[in-house]
């Protein structure tokens, strides 16, 4: 490999990506942090206030609120999406009939817009219309407040997450499936490794990466997460079911306070990648015991 | 879910046993039949909500609103109505163009840095992973950060108002994720086969492109996939960046249908199964051939 | 295959990739002969089917205009703005375009905006128009933006479930409770509401602020010398709760829609609708049409303001980009749009499509076909009653605006204490200081 390593060559396959992303995403997002420092509200010059917008977060109620429910979701969602999707990809990987079908299925609600995934959930699980509470009625049981309520949103948004972001996880950890040397797992199974051991001990292990690379993705993901809620509670009652971004997006285009949401924006970038890269940290840590 | 956790472990063993016993081939088929019911159970739970929404498209919006399941109403006014209302053909022709162009030029660009992040040597090691973690962290970022200032910035270039203004973010927001797949999968791909190609003699170029390649087919299909899914959903950069109703794309399609004072939920159901079903069976296509196909030689060399 | 490979292949891709993203940038630049273009921008992505007086009327334009076509685009509310502050930014703002009037006026401060004051005045269109529709539109002599479509709010009722039940049409506060306490216990909403992706569908409530004296304090509470938080605004959130504790308002009213709202009256399933005028014509394509009043809200006893009052004023306005004067050709075809939106043909075309004139213009109305938009034109007009010159949330930034909605859905939504709700306009109001 040295000697293909020249620095030219490096510099040809690292360019183009590094130029593109630095003019395209990095480029923005300091472009943004400036305006963060400013009262702009969208129209007319910008007014340099310093610090002021991240202090009033800081004393703002809502924005606590929309950070608790995204950490819930992200503990709920990482809790159950990294082994159910890994146990999914492990199971469609048999072979049996219509399996290739049903790996395109379960990965179908990855395909639908997100605005839409919310629009389909609002008729399951609002409390009056929604389907879920019809069929509790029906079976005579109790029938919570799955969204507009005080409690249970964020975790109704979190199974809604889940349930559209199984088939992607699946998807990436399948690939990484597709990918074990087969001969490794044939001497494993060879050596009378009972299934249990054989999955903690050969696979997992070598499926590391896919692992980081699932969670690094739910984790962003989560941060991202915006159309879910909007369609569903719009942040109501009076935003506190908000996430994040949704609370961004209400700052920054509902009520036009430009430099306000970006100051949000910024938060949740900071936050997104601080948290990724903790996570990763720990991961590999535990690897390397 | 948990079903799927504990019905795993079986299923990691695919190949045969050479010298399988009686006991041993009876438990293994006895384990199938578990793992095939519980994939199509959970397949089942998991496509119960979409099988609602093609059920709602067929339903009028004061039906859905009011009793949606009253299955005697059903009727393809909604179809009638979205398949004139809203220029398909174009906005299909729009997405794909876009999508061609912005994943062929996202994905190689991609692949070209990650082989170099993970397989080519660097003076400085240090160098390398400061790197990765630089078009990593571009995942954490949302993209209303981006709005104004690629607004601004396809305006400065002079491409705003073509489909250049729309492919230069699109290529811009996929090298992050791009980068963390192909660098992870590059990773976890034993390097044996390469060493022994170099050793053969073999320049960059064909390293790449007979060796390299072929095994990351798996990874690469996937990383299409979740491109084009992007880019066929993508709402916030088309919305801002797409003013001429020539160039309007699918995923501005459902939107369609949501006024200040209205809403036609009829008509979005409609949309969102004419916009799904043609993705579903691309990718139905896609993961058969690409995955499932091709792979089977090429990974166990 | 292996032995044909170019060294440069990898890189000929992304050239040839890049190359094409490259060629179709350019064939976007359109020519310029021909007739005249005029952009049109609409709160609506569908502007046929959500907005068809808007719709008709640009359709009539064009025909009467053949030289100068519209480009109508639109796109929902909050992407609409979006996208005008973007291109504002920019100058890339299209000619004509519906915005709020709180950005209106700031997009009038930075200079984005033409003054439209010459050429009303030219047109001779400043007598066919309220004046103080116009001056709520301008600032000084300028006069950033015009009419777009009437804004006609209150609530709208259905005879025959009150009847059912042995009720009437409610006069006062006290009456209304009472409606609400009576079909509450037959399990039948009273006052339709849905604070999900229409926070600002509080029309009825608006109205109420006013009845509670809002224009009287509007500028001190403004300018800062008076708070929000005063006892009759505290009333008239405690007024909001009486009702909400009455069971006025649908069990889900979080998590629905306002056209969830409108459906839920429409299909006989509410007794009533906070809405306006242009509620009138999905109203009167269902059954509960025969039945169907409008009622332009309850008095208060306690009510500091004037109680006889409808809200009949201009919604938001269209106002028109400072860059049109640049063009003369363009300049000449925005004005006879002007023109032509204000003439009485326009203004029949927004009567046959559900909307009230938003000139002196008297309309021709079906009595049958049109019964629905009729008995509330007639209802609005009734002797004795004056409006407000505004609503009271279209004289505020967005931002206290929105604290106002989500103050009167916080207390509906028994989420928020009347004090609380107060305190949180009170807030906004500050930070904007």
């Amino acid at each position: 490999m040295v000697w293909l390593s020249s620095r030219w060559r490096i510099a040809l396959m690292v360019a183009p990506a590094i130029i593109v992303f630095t003019g395209l995403i990095v480029y923005p997002v300091i472009y943004s942090a400036g305006y963060s420092l400013t009262d702009f509200a969208g129209f007319g010059d910008p007014v340099f206030v310093g610090l002021k917008n991240y202090i009033d977060l800081w004393n703002d109620p809502f924005f606590w609120s929309s950070l608790r429910n995204t950490l819930i979701i992200l503990v709920v969602s990482i809790v159950v999406l990294v082994p159910s999707s890994f146990g999914l990809a492990l199971l469609l990987r048999r072979r049996f009939p219509g399996g290739g079908a049903l790996r395109a299925l379960v990965f179908a609600p990855a395909i639908i817009a997100p605005i839409l995934i919310g629009l389909i959930w609002v008729f399951i699980l609002d409390p009056k219309i929604g389907m879920l509470n019809h069929f509790l009625g029906w079976l005579g049981l109790p029938q919570p407040e799955w969204i507009g309520g005080n409690v249970l949103t964020p975790y109704s948004v979190a199974l809604v997450f889940i349930w559209s972001s199984v088939g992607f996880a699946m998807t990436i950890f399948y690939a990484g499936l597709q990918q074990l040397p087969g001969d490794v797992i044939e001497a494993s199974s060879l050596d009378g490794a009972s299934g249990w051991k054989q999955l903690l001990y050969v696979t997992v292990p070598l499926m590391k990466e896919s692992f980081a690379i699932a969670s690094v993705l739910l984790i962003t993901n989560v941060f991202k997460i915006f159309e879910l809620v909007y369609v569903l509670t719009n942040g109501g009652p009076v935003h506190r079911s908000e996430t994040l971004v949704s609370y961004m997006y209400f700052i920054t285009f509902t009520n036009q306070q430009y430099g306000s949401g970006m100051a949000l924006a910024v938060i949740i970038t900071v936050l997104g990648a601080v948290v990724s890269l903790a996570y990763l940290l720990v991961l590999r840590g535990r690897k390397s015991e | 879910m948990s079903s799927a956790v504990q019905t795993a472990p079986t299923a990691t063993t695919p190949t045969p046993t050479p010298v399988p016993t009686a006991a041993r081939e009876r438990r293994r088929r006895k384990g199938g039949i578990i793992a095939a019911v519980a994939a199509y159970l959970i397949t089942f739970l998991v496509l119960l909500p979409i099988v609602w929404i093609v059920l709602l498209s067929f339903q009028s919006s004061s039906k859905i609103l009011s009793n949606p399941l009253d299955l005697s109403s059903l009727s393809l006014t909604n179809y009638v109505h979205a398949l004139t209302s809203l220029p398909l053909a174009q906005m299909y022709g729009n997405t794909i163009l876009l999508a061609v162009v912005s994943v062929t030029i996202g994905t190689a660009i991609s692949f070209m840095v990650s082989f170099a992040l993970t397989r080519m040597i660097f003076r400085r090691r240090r160098v390398q992973s400061a790197l990765r973690f630089y078009l990593l962290a571009g995942l954490a970022v949302p993209v209303y950060i981006l709005l104004f200032p690629v607004y601004r910035l396809d305006l400065a270039i002079g491409v705003f108002g073509s489909y250049a203004a729309l492919i230069i973010p699109y290529v811009g927001v996929s090298i992050p994720f791009n980068t963390l797949l192909l660098t992870g999968f590059l990773r976890d791909l034993p390097s044996e086969i390469e060493e022994a190609a170099i050793i053969d003699g073999a320049g960059l170029s064909r390293l790449i492109w007979s060796v390299v390649l072929p095994v990351m087919r798996p990874v690469i299909a996937t990383v299409l996939i979740f491109n084009v899914v992007y880019v066929f959903n993508e709402f916030p950069f088309a919305s801002i960046l797409i003013n001429n109703p020539d160039m309007v794309t699918v995923s501005l399609a459902v939107s369609q249908f949501q006024g200040q004072y209205s809403i036609d939920y009829g008509g979005m159901m409609a949309a969102a199964t004419l916009v799904l079903i043609p993705q579903l069976v691309i990718y139905a296509i896609f993961q058969k051939q690409v995955i499932a196909g091709m792979t089977v030689g090429a990974v166990k060399g | 295959m292996h032995s044909t490979h170019h060294p440069k292949r990898l890189a000929a891709v992304v050239a040839v990739a890049t190359a094409v993203a490259l060629s179709i940038a350019g064939c976007s630049a359109g020519s310029s002969s021909g007739p005249t273009k005029i952009s049109l921008s609409m709160q609506n992505p569908n502007v046929k089917t959500a907005d068809p007086a808007t719709w008709a009327i640009v359709q009539a334009f064009e025909k009467k205009y053949p030289n100068i076509s519209v480009t109508v685009t639109g796109q929902p509310v909050a992407q609409h703005l979006q996208a005008i502050s973007v291109a504002a930014q920019s100058h890339t703002l299209p000619d004509i375009f519906w915005v709020y009037k709180s950005t209106a006026e700031q997009m009038n401060k930075a200079g984005d905006l033409m003054d439209l004051a010459p050429v009303l005045k030219s047109l001779g269109l400043t007598d066919k128009i309220a004046s103080s529709t116009l001056d709520n539109f301008s600032t000084g002599k300028v006069t950033y933006g015009v009419p777009y479509q009437g804004l006609l709010t209150g609530i709208w009722y259905n005879k025959k479930i009150l009847s059912d039940n042995g009720l009437t049409v409610p006069k006062t506060f006290d009456d209304f409770v009472n409606v609400a306490k009576t079909l509450h216990s037959k399990g039948i909403t009273t006052l339709s509401d849905g604070a999900n992706q229409s926070s600002f569908s509080v029309w009825s409530f608006l109205v109420d602020l006013d009845r509670y004296g809002w224009e009287s304090k509007e500028a001190s509470i403004l300018a800062g010398t008076s708070s929000y938080d005063n006892p009759d605004f505290i009333n008239f959130y405690d007024s909001i709760a009486k009702l909400r504790k009455a069971g006025a308002f649908p069990s889900n009213v979080t998590t629905q829609t306002y056209q969830q709202a409108v459906n839920e009256f429409t299909s006989g399933k509410a007794a009533m609708l906070d809405a306006g005028i242009w509620a009138s014509s999905a109203i009167q394509d269902s059954s509960v049409a025969p039945d169907a009043g409008f009622w332009n809200g309850p008095t208060f006893s306690d009510g500091v303001g004037k109680q006889d009052i409808v809200m009949n004023v201009a919604s938001a306005p269209f106002a028109v980009s400072a860059d049109v004067q640049k063009n003369d050709k363009k300049s000449a075809a925005v004005k006879k749009f002007i023109a032509f939106y204000y003439s009485d043909a326009a203004q029949q075309l927004l009567v046959d499509n559900g909307q009230p004139p938003v000139t002196n213009y008297t309309p021709k109305l079906d009595a049958t076909k049109q019964s629905v938009l009729k008995g509330a034109l007639e209802a609005s007009t009734a002797a004795g009653l004056t409006s407000p010159k505004t609503q009271p949330d279209l004289v505020v930034s967005t931002a206290v605006a929105s604290a106002m909605y989500d103050s009167i859905y916080g207390v509906i939504e028994g989420q928020l204490t009347s004090k609380q709700a107060v305190d949180l306009v009170q807030k906004a109001i500050e930070a904007g200081k």
